[in-house]
């Protein structure tokens, strides 16, 4: 019986054996021998993880990324890949601390990264990396630079200002209770002159912290001159503050600093769920861009090095190895191949190389290796160059306004005039005093203050944005969800975004006599087992979709690799050989114009006499037509934008049937179809994975990549999709428009509490404890309306 | 009610020592990775007897 292995968990794929490889079983080993063995019994697998299968690829040198912190300690900070839980983290420190010259090792799981500190040589990083990789995890370092983005977008401002609030408002209530039960007459005029005192004190140093970023950001918008809900905010925060402290200097009975602060403190809350949900879509994305890690090594004075890509300069050789990312633009100077472009410009067939060829940076070198001569450096490349067409096309883009701040546009100047009104009315006609009718005025503005409105958006979206992140869909800003309602026309890129983006196995044909004859299924069984067995030794695309296209057990064979040709082999004593036409030395002649049609990548096998031959295609995800039959009954009008040749988009738009299609599209071409679509006035939802989708995401109204796309597609799009189906999209779409829906729903109930409120507070009924109760009901109201949400989706 | 000049001080005071406490945890980074933490709490004690047998190793860190 086959097993699973001891240590990685994959198949043994040989009968009564613990261990898939020799990796394992010595990572095993070294676990039992210190005493860890534990680790087995705690462990969860998560199967989206990376297996902790250790790889006998050449390691990493961590020499330039270690910090010399000068008292002979250095220290490193590295991406861990094949975290699963936190026995894992239990395991990595534990096996650290006890190396004698650790001095510190502590990993982060949220995001998967880890501290080390030692002391002795700078080289030693090296040694006590290798152990962990040893035992099959793999460490990357990283850019520090997108941690510090991360950290200056997404600081702790709103939780120390949230902490500050909730001190001042649980403080105050303290004071308005006893204000609220006993009348002055009780507790006599000298006491509660003495609590007004003690809540102004509490109130005006917490508003002054706690409320910055409300009047930061109504600042902002009336510079910007789109004045949205915080500048009545603001406004509110500020006339209850200065006319309580009026009135408090005056010895007057009511004064309204506990629900200055406590709006603050409600509002501080929505502000941050709302942050905390976006940080933890930010940060998984950011995982993303630094798992595929940009470094390159480069050769100086014969030695090799491996650098950032920042750090790579113009007329360095580049060395790249077989399956590795080309970190620059450059020139092939020796070696020739395959490499696989289709993220850079959509094109699924590998493209071959020679020397003297150009090639960009993103490229994935398939065959041999290959060395570069660098001829741009990162600021002039490709990729900068794309990355700034796509900032530019940003810039262009107008300015959204939210719902909330749509409402906002109207409620508050009419929430201002009816304030103004009131305190006219008091003042002028009834003549009550203009302290009193400031009073009544400022009772108005507090108790219509848009605090349920606030949070009736923030909370919905806090809600939606956790629940996708659970299904592996990375929401980044709120704003998309609102916008997807609006989308009337979806553009898909083709590779990568409705096709797999890599070939996999689509037919096998015996060649006899000049003719394809189909197999059996037994000779099929036999024929596929041996392609595999060859192709698990080779990292060609070609190869990983043999491998993939069986899942039995595979033969063991002596393979010799004939490196951008084939693999060869020998099986019950008759030669067996898998790749091109010419290395297979195939006798029989078919017309393979057929298959060209059809846009096959063709591979052959000879085994014996018996001749073979592969077909593969880069195939359709498996929901994709279901996905746009989806969004067609939706009414949305589909285009497939692309950069690949004519007839392999033709053939794709036939299989799913879109009607528009668009093939060899440069990215600017791409970015500029959509912003002439944009004229006339439609919204757009684009979708693509490439960097040269980049610019046009860019330019949509909403852009949804995916996490297995180009680095600068998934920081531009709004939405990033994890995994290999479309279907997705249509949940996203599907959950926003509930979730517009809900939004709704809770500013009409925040709206209706409100003009209920009103004619009170414009009567002056309105008494420090109705509004705090007023205020803090209706936000109530708000919140557990938007704990719908997840009804709905159940 | 002369008793609250000094009983209000002190409720403050507490209170901003509280504050104050959180407001260091913050910046001392206990929030940073809260799902480690979470979980790292269940393996210390999982750890108890291995740890008391590599305190009998030579090269444990304790007794350096």
């Amino acid at each position: 019986m086959i097993k699973a292995c001891l240590h990685c968990g994959n198949d043994t794929q040989k009968i009564a054996e613990d261990f898939c490889c020799l990796g394992c079983s010595s990572a095993y080993k070294i676990i039992n021998k210190l005493g860890f063995k534990n680790y087995y019994n705690l462990r969860l697998i998560d199967p989206k993880e990376r297996k902790i299968k250790p790889e006998i690829e050449e390691k990493i040198d961590l020499n330039e990324f270690v910090f010399d912190q000068k008292n002979g300690h250095f220290s490193i900070s590295l991406m861990v890949q094949g975290i699963h839980c936190a026995a894992c983290v239990w395991l990595i420190e534990s096996i650290l601390k006890k190396q004698e010259n650790v001095v510190k090792a502590r990993i982060n799981l949220s995001r998967k990264s880890l501290f080390l500190e030692w002391v002795g040589e700078k080289e030693d990083g090296n040694k006590i990396a290798a152990i962990i990789c040893d035992i099959g995890y793999k460490l990357l370092p990283f850019d520090e630079e997108i941690i510090k983005a991360e950290s200056k977008k997404y600081d702790d401002t709103i939780l120390k200002a949230l902490a500050v609030a909730a001190f001042g408002a649980g403080n105050i209530m303290f004071f308005s209770i006893i204000l609220w039960v006993y009348g002055p007459q009780t507790i006599g005029a000298n006491t509660r002159n003495l609590l007004h005192f003690f809540s102004a004190l509490i109130a005006i140093p917490v508003v002054i912290y706690s409320a910055r970023p409300f009047f930061l950001s109504a600042f902002r918008s009336i510079k910007s001159g789109y004045p949205n809900m915080d500048l009545a905010i603001a406004i509110a925060i500020f006339l209850a503050i200065a006319v309580s402290l009026l009135e408090s200097l005056r010895g007057q009975e009511y004064v309204y600093f506990d629900s200055a602060v406590m709006l603050i403190f409600f509002l501080l809350i929505g502000r941050y769920l709302d942050m905390k949900a976006r940080k933890k879509a930010f940060s998984i994305a950011s995982e993303f861009t630094m798992l595929s890690a940009s470094f390159g090594r480069v050769e100086i004075d014969g030695k090799t090095k491996i650098l950032p890509v920042k750090d790579i300069k113009k007329d360095m050789i580049l060395i790249v190895a077989a399956g590795e990312k080309i970190a620059a633009d450059g020139v092939v100077i020796e070696g020739e191949g395959e490499v696989d472009a289709s993220l850079i410009n959509g094109e699924t067939l590998p493209k071959k190389i020679t020397v003297g060829a150009q090639v960009f940076s993103g490229m994935i070198n398939l065959e041999l290796p290959l060395r570069i001569r660098v001829t741009k450096t990162a600021q002039n490349s490709l990729l900068a160059e794309i990355i700034r067409l796509s900032e530019e096309v940003e810039n262009k883009k107008n300015h959204y306004i939210r719902i909330a701040d749509r409402l906002s546009k109207i409620y508050t100047p009419a929430v201002h005039a009816i304030a103004f009104a009131t305190f006219s009315l008091w003042c002028f006609y009834l003549h009550a005093g203009w302290e009193s009718a400031l009073m009544k005025a400022t009772a108005v503005l507090i108790i219509t203050c848009p605090c349920a409105l606030a949070l009736a958006v923030p909370i919905v979206q806090t809600i939606v944005i956790s629940n996708f992140i659970k299904r592996g869909i990375l929401v980044k800003s709120g704003e998309a969800l609102e916008k997807l309602r609006e989308i009337d026309v979806v553009i898909f890129d083709k590779t990568g975004s409705l096709t797999v983006g890599k070939p996999s196995l689509t037919e096998v044909f015996l060649l006899q006599n000049n003719q394809k004859i189909s197999l059996n299924n037994e000779q099929k069984e036999l024929y596929l087992k041996l392609a595999a067995s060859l192709a698990v030794k080779s990292k060609h695309p070609i190869s990983a979709a043999l491998s993939k296209s069986y899942d039995g057990a595979l033969e063991e064979l002596q393979i010799f690799e004939n490196k951008g040709f084939g693999l060869e082999s020998v099986y019950q004593s008759k030669l067996l050989k898998l790749g091109r036409k010419g290395f297979c030395d195939i006798k029989n002649d078919v017309n393979l114009n057929s298959f060209e049609d059809e846009n096959y990548i063709t591979s052959f096998m000879k085994f014996g006499e018996d001749e073979l031959v592969f077909l593969f295609s880069d195939q359709l995800k498996e929901d994709s037509k279901l996905v746009v039959e989806q969004l067609k009954s939706l009414g949305k009008k589909i285009i497939l934008l692309s950069g690949d040749v004519e007839k392999s988009v033709k053939i794709i738009a036939k299989k799913i049937a879109i009607s528009e299609f668009y093939f060899e599209q440069t990215p600017t071409s791409k970015a500029e179809f959509l912003q002439n679509l944009k004229s006339q006035n439609h919204k757009i939802l684009m979708i693509g994975d490439g960097l040269n989708d980049a610019p046009s995401l860019a330019a949509a109204d909403v852009s949804i990549s995916f996490s297995d796309g180009s680095d600068i597609s998934q920081n531009i799009a709004d939405i990033i999709i994890q995994g290999q189906k479309l279907a997705p999209v249509i949940s996203v779409i599907n959950s926003s428009q509930r979730a517009i829906h809900l939004m709704k729903q809770n500013l009409l109930i925040a709206l209706i509490y409100n003009l209920i409120a009103l004619p009170f507070a414009v009567a002056g009924f309105v008494v420090p404890l109705v509004a705090a109760f007023a205020m803090s009901s209706s936000s109530l109201l708000v919140l557990f309306n938007s704990l719908r949400i997840n009804k709905c989706q159940a | 009610m002369s008793v609250l000049i000094f009983l209000i001080p002190i409720t403050l005071f507490l209170g901003l020592v509280g504050v104050m406490a959180f407001l260091w945890s913050l910046k001392s980074k206990q929030y940073d990775d809260l799902e480690g933490s979470s979980n790292r709490i269940l393996f210390d004690d999982e750890d108890e007897d291995e740890d008391d047998e590599s305190h009998t190793k030579p090269h444990s860190k304790h007794e350096k």
